[in-house]
């Protein structure tokens, strides 16, 4: 879908007004959830106590924990069914699906942090570190929803399932949150922050826009689509910036 | 009155004069009283009476010798007989052969009132309570009372407490102060002397007391307990058995009603002992627990590792067992033994059961309760603890019944406080065992795959973050 309408400038449009929202929405669930979920996990700690103590109690930080939740669940259903629907009736580009060209990336990209590529892989909208966050937290998600459920209400669910769901269910929860919580604690903090490529902060998720020096350097075949112009001009033109930068430094 | 009293003065002085003349004028006894030895102080003379018990007509001739009657010829007292006369009598018992025998006392000794002790002996007796002299004083081997010493404080007042005397409340109560000189021996104070405890008494002090009932008595008599035992004094007045007794229920018990009085035992030795206190005014609990495991093993197999009834309640800081804070502390007092290796084991009891309950749901959230209610004075609710699930008096071992029952069973205590439960319920709790393949495959696995895939991803994600800032620099 070549898209003249979001290149403004040296800037190009990379997320709606819908996304950001979604983004804060999860960001600020996430952020309740982590601080009300792992201060149970690690009940025994003494800062966990304090923030629990602070919450008003064991009952309250629960209460919290399970009513964002349900938020959570709800930005989620949101999330999947927007997706569906744009993906199956308004043609959008499933562009988070995962192709055989996100492994070849990946080992590409290893390859050359150790050298022996000259250049890194040549990525679409959503590189392979993006998607693989990405599915990592929805599915880890889902998880979390699910598991969750069952630990909130056991009585309900052992009508119909063995009981040994209920503690497997809270190994599960309890791991998949420590699982999530690194995903985004280390991975994604360090690819939207402290990475050289986007310090001090990405902040196309929260502007909706980003450069176009750094669509040419990390997703070219998004812009190369966007501009309507064959991927190796777009190249070389990475290329050229790529040099006029060596030149001046 | 008072002549009788200033006559009867001088005749005993007179007497007093003829027994020391005699004495000293003679060691042989008058001419009857040798006729009477002459039978009487050999053994083998039986008198029986009519109920088939019988006294010995036995007379300790030198006993007599140095008694305070040693110059009164026998027929003085024994009226009816003489050196002639020998009646034959009958009696229907020996009580009342001693009764009869002891009014004679009463023909020289006129003025028995004017002494308290026996103004309050004879007061007894016009209520019908015979008190014989003979029973405080002997017969033939009388000596004089204010002439006799006493090696120890408790010989001086076991001459009179030896016998028995009893007092009176205002509510008619009347208490025995007959005290059993063999109980003082065998009671752990057997060293003490009678003032230790019965302070403002002595040799010479023996104040008159009013008290309202035995029980007023009993409550302030174990007020002397505090002057040696200050400590379990103290931690009493943090018992509910205080503050019951405070709030006015006069049967919350006192030292005494524990330990006893004059017979204070050494509960440490005998365990049983102990439950068998408690009994006294729980016997219904007693009934339980004597049929639960610790009950049994207890009565049964004199076990010394399972627990009475102080191991979870204090002996003398008893806790209210139904309040809150007491409950918070159960799992700490089941760990006091079922965490401890050295007595469980033996049993083959495992030592995770409380580790496993803390780390569940219901522990770490207890955990929390405890804390939020300890330094937020925040009022929580009610958790399951140890007792919620195994009962605390009635615990029964899960050993020898069908599993079928025993989940049956746990199924009702779960509905306790998860109402709508099902039979799949109680297996959510892994009953106090670590998951393994065998216990609960399930929950192994899943955690077993996290063992794994969380350090895994973590090593992973951070390769690739020190790989791209290596590269970054290599391109710098």
């Amino acid at each position: 879908m070549a898209n003249i309408d979001r290149i403004k400038g040296n800037k190009i449009r990379r997320f709606s007004i819908f996304r950001i929202i979604e983004h804060w929405a999860v960001m600020l669930t996430f952020g309740v959830l982590v601080v009300t979920g792992l201060s149970q996990k690690f009940y025994s700690l003494d800062v966990s106590q304090w923030l629990i103590f602070k919450m008003g109690g064991i009952d309250y930080a629960r209460l919290v924990h399970r009513f964002t939740g349900i938020v959570f669940l709800l930005i989620t259903s949101i999330h999947i069914i927007i997706g569906i629907i744009g993906v199956a009736f308004k043609k959008w580009h499933p562009s988070m699906i995962i192709s055989k060209k996100d492994f070849t990336d990946a080992i590409h990209n290893i390859k050359y942090y150790l050298g022996i590529e000259s250049r890194p892989a040549i990525c679409d909208r959503y590189n392979y570190k993006q998607k693989f966050e990405y599915w990592g937290i929805l599915i880890g998600g889902l998880l979390m929803i699910v598991t969750g459920i069952i630990l909130w209400f056991p009585t309900f669910i052992t009508r119909f399932l063995p009981g040994e769901i209920i503690p497997a269910a809270k190994v599960m929860h309890t791991n998949q949150a420590l699982v999530i919580f690194l995903i985004i604690a280390v991975w994604h903090i360090y690819n939207s922050i402290f990475s050289p490529d986007v310090s001090p902060l990405d902040t196309s998720i929260f502007t909706g826009y980003i450069s176009k020096e750094r669509m040419l350097t990390e997703h070219p075949i998004e812009l190369a689509r966007l501009e309507g112009k064959p991927l190796e001009e777009i190249i070389t033109e990475h290329q050229d910036i790529h040099y006029e930068n060596l030149e001046t430094s | 009155m008072m002549t009788i009293t200033a006559g009867g003065k001088i005749i005993f002085i007179l007497m007093a004069f003829l027994v020391t003349f005699a004495c000293f004028a003679s060691d042989a006894f008058s001419g009857e009283v040798q006729e009477c030895l002459r039978c009487h102080a050999k053994h083998g003379i039986i008198k029986k009476f009519e109920n088939n018990e019988s006294i010995e007509a036995y007379v300790d001739a030198k006993k007599f010798m140095v008694s305070v009657h040693n110059s009164l010829a026998c027929s003085d007292c024994h009226t009816d007989f003489s050196t002639e006369k020998h009646p034959s009598r009958r009696y229907r018992s020996k009580k009342q052969y001693i009764i009869k025998s002891s009014l004679v006392c009463r023909r020289c000794h006129l003025n028995l009132k004017a002494t308290p002790i026996h103004a309050k002996v004879l007061s007894e007796e016009e209520e019908g309570k015979p008190h014989p002299c003979t029973n405080c004083h002997g017969s033939h081997s009388i000596v004089h009372v204010g002439k006799r010493t006493f090696k120890t404080e408790e010989q001086h007042c076991l001459k009179c407490h030896a016998y028995e005397l009893s007092m009176e409340f205002n509510n008619g109560e009347t208490l025995s102060l007959k005290i059993d000189a063999s109980l003082l021996k065998a009671s752990v104070h057997r060293k003490l002397s009678c003032s230790d405890c019965h302070f403002g008494f002595s040799s010479t002090r023996h104040p008159q007391r009013n008290f309202k009932s035995l029980r007023d008595f009993s409550i302030a008599n174990s007020e002397t307990c505090r002057r040696c035992h200050f400590d379990k004094y103290t931690k009493t007045m943090e018992s509910i058995h205080y503050i019951k007794l405070s709030q006015g229920n006069l049967k919350a018990p006192v030292c005494t009603d524990c330990h006893g009085s004059h017979l204070t035992l050494d509960f440490g030795k005998e365990r049983t002992l102990i439950a068998h206190r408690c009994q006294r005014c729980h016997p219904r609990i007693f009934d339980i627990y004597a049929k639960s495991v610790h009950g049994k093993a207890l009565f049964d197999m004199h076990n010394r590792d399972v627990p009475v009834c102080v191991d979870c309640h204090k002996a003398h800081d008893i806790a209210d067992a139904l309040a809150l804070d007491y409950r918070e502390k159960i799992p700490e007092i089941c760990s006091n033994c079922h965490a401890n290796e050295a007595i469980v084991s033996k049993y083959g009891l495992s030592t995770n059961v409380v580790k496993t309950y803390l780390s569940d749901f219901h522990g770490v959230t207890l955990i929390f309760y405890k804390k939020q209610r300890e330094e937020f004075n925040k009022p929580a609710r009610q958790i399951a603890v140890c007792t919620d699930c195994h009962g605390s008096h009635n615990i029964i071992s899960t050993r020898n019944t069908d599993p079928a029952v025993v989940k049956a069973n746990l199924l009702k205590r779960c509905q306790q406080c998860h109402k709508d439960a099902t039979k799949n319920f109680p297996a959510a709790w892994l009953s106090h065992y670590e998951p393994t393949l065998k216990k609960a495959p399930l929950v192994f696995i899943v955690n077993s795959i996290y063992q794994i895939f969380i350090p895994g991803l973590l090593i992973g994600l951070i390769l690739q973050i020190i790989l791209h800032i290596w590269r970054y620099a290599v391109n710098r």
